[in-house]
């Protein structure tokens, strides 16, 4: 009988001590914290260890190799190319998103009927997957049968080969992109510029101010914040260039539009599989990474206190 | 004489008014013309995309090129299961978005409820921890994910593809900021009622929760669907691709038969596309949920 009460009793004493909120939200949080702690952190660090070996794919010849490889990539032309490709590549697709987005969201900020379809229609490339609009866009920049070269040559313009083009083909898989993506933009600037209080508008039309004044002074000012959050979004993301370029390109012409993670996957997942190498290549874009987003991040912030 | 002076400036009053009326009129048509011009930059590739994956091969390689064609097929949609094993890229689809995206809406509204509702030791490192965790770009590690999947025989398993993905720390967040918003006076009403942290989560938390639930649920689904590097990275064999790994290496750069192709790609965004119709205010919501900041 004893025996029983004391199990009983130990039993709701140990359901008592993980029903206490200070307790239980151990219990709330260790899914999701073992599993980012073994399929992030753990990788992670292991990037890092990788970078001083020499590994392959089939674990055959494991060596350390101490910063060999990091050496190696300062002399490695095509990883260097591969990182100005990134970085060109961010440049000339995160002004033309953010700006393609916000005057989108700026134009349609009303709530017409007009307006709501046309958000609806500028969302719909933001839920097809990069690889289709690849497909997509290869054939309809196909020098041979696609649309684009023949509304180009109905102009009397001549018919480049895009992707096909080495100096056409990054600015091309740019302009798909912003194609894809601008819709993002577009919704979170809409949601920032429906948040500023009409009464702003207001005053500023009784000092006179017109559209564009209002635009420039009222609605740019109060969306800053969004704005900044976008453009680093963006940079963030055009920094891992890989889906559009792999299907419509695979890095080519003669490796012209190959990005730094593209560089990474075949230097990992293809002959000669060199994972250490490939690591270390890695690491160096996260440091170019985690510079860009903690500086703006840094930035955004002292931005916002001097405006307050 | 002051009568017509009376008249005049009514005169140049109306002309003034009509002015900026047909001013407003002719800005409106412009916008609406531009506004249209964008909409058929985006929705064009799609129609003809749609439009052609019906049309016969020799009636797509064509020049110049047509938007609608004499004869309608669909052969297309017959020959790419034959060409491709698109059933099996379907299937696999389905399995790893869809799992992945129940098991991460359950994780994540844990986690995010712990973060937003709760006291305990450690809470503020936690919370870092998930606010770092959603900056960390997937390529940076996963070159020793890769090996360990390797070393746990879980590559080209459904267990491996769902398993790390199976909470987002931008569905922590997400939910955390859902939850913060909740009523105060909810939870400490339940617990005097007697119920456990489990039930108040269950029973009161999580009902009043469907708006973000359903924001989160279209968001996981899409980034998961639509993912390439990833599956591309974990699976090896094309039985157990995903739908863009499969189309991906299936077309490579080198096209050789446009139709079959097309046919694969409509049937690759089709549901989604049919989800947004019927949700697109749950996809709108988690985009400018990504956008806020604290």
């Amino acid at each position: 009988m004893e025996e029983i009460d004391t199990s009983v009793s130990k039993k709701r004493s140990f359901f008592r001590f993980w029903n206490q909120p200070k307790h239980a939200a151990y219990l709330f949080m260790a899914p999701s914290i073992i599993i980012l702690l073994f399929f992030m952190v753990i990788p992670l660090i292991g990037t890092l260890g990788l970078s001083f070996f020499n590994i392959n794919i089939f674990f055959t010849g494991t060596k350390f190799v101490g910063l060999d490889n990091f050496v190696q990539f300062f002399h490695d032309q095509r990883a260097i190319n591969s990182m100005w490709h990134t970085v060109y590549f961010t440049l000339l697709e995160t002004p033309t998103q953010v700006i393609v987005g916000t005057v989108a969201a700026a134009a349609l900020s009303r709530t017409t009927l007009f307006n709501r379809f046309s958000r609806s229609v500028f969302y719909v490339p933001v839920i097809c997957s990069l690889t289709t609009s690849g497909i997509i866009f290869s054939m309809l920049l196909d020098p041979n049968i696609g649309w684009i070269p023949y509304v180009l040559h109905q102009f009397g313009m001549s018919t480049p080969q895009f992707f096909r083009d080495a100096s056409l083909a990054m600015p091309s898989i740019a302009a798909m992109t912003v194609w894809k993506n601008f819709g993002v933009t577009m919704t979170i600037m809409l949601t920032a510029i429906q948040a500023i209080s009409p009464s702003l508008y207001e005053s500023a039309e009784m000092d006179g101010a017109n559209k564009q004044q209002q635009f420039f002074h009222v609605t740019i000012p109060q969306i800053i914040p969004s704005l900044g959050f976008c453009v680093m979004t963006n940079l963030i993301g055009s920094m891992q260039v890989f889906d559009q370029i792999y299907v419509t390109t695979a890095g080519g012409p003669e490796f012209k539009t190959e990005s730094a993670v593209q560089y990474i996957y075949s230097r990992g997942f293809s002959a000669p599989y060199q994972l250490g190498y490939a690591s270390a290549v890695a690491t160096i874009l996260f440091v170019i990474i985690a510079i860009l987003s903690v500086s703006s991040n840094l930035y955004m912030s002292h931005k916002e206190k001097q405006m307050r | 004489m002051e009568a017509r002076t009376a008249d005049t400036t009514e005169l140049v009053d109306s002309t003034k008014k009509s002015n900026y009326h047909r001013n407003k009129v002719i800005k409106s048509i412009i916008f609406k013309v531009i506004m249209s011009l964008l909409i058929l930059i985006v929705v064009f590739p799609f129609l003809w995309l749609l439009l052609s994956s019906f049309k016969y091969e020799k009636d797509i390689i064509t020049y110049p090129p047509h938007i609608f064609s004499g004869k309608y097929t669909f052969q297309n949609y017959i020959k790419v299961w034959d060409t491709i094993p698109l059933l099996g890229y379907v299937k696999n689809t389905v399995i790893f978005a869809g799992a992945t995206m129940l098991i991460s809406l359950v994780l994540d509204s844990m986690t995010g409820y712990a973060l937003a509702r709760m006291e305990f030791k450690g809470k503020t490192a936690f919370y870092y921890f998930v606010m770092v965790s959603m900056m960390i770009p997937f390529m940076v590690y996963m070159i020793p994910l890769f090996i360990e999947m390797n070393k746990m025989n879980l590559l080209d398993t459904y267990t491996g593809l769902i398993v790390p993905r199976a909470t987002t720390a931008f569905g922590i967040f997400m939910m955390r900021s859902n939850f913060v918003g909740l009523p105060r006076d909810l939870d400490e009403a339940a617990r005097l009622d007697g119920l456990n942290e489990w039930r108040i989560f269950t029973k009161i938390m999580l009902p009043l929760s469907k708006p973000t639930l359903m924001a989160l649920a279209v968001f996981t689904l899409t980034n998961n669907w639509n993912d390439l590097l990833y599956p591309l990275i974990l699976t090896t064999t094309s039985s157990m691709r995903t739908l863009p790994a499969g189309l991906a290496l299936f077309t490579g750069q080198h096209i050789s038969f446009y139709g079959p192709v097309m046919a694969g790609a409509v049937i690759s965004m089709l549901p989604l596309f049919i989800i947004y119709i019927f949700a697109q205010k749950y996809f709108v919501q988690g985009s400018a949920m990504s956008g806020m900041k604290e």
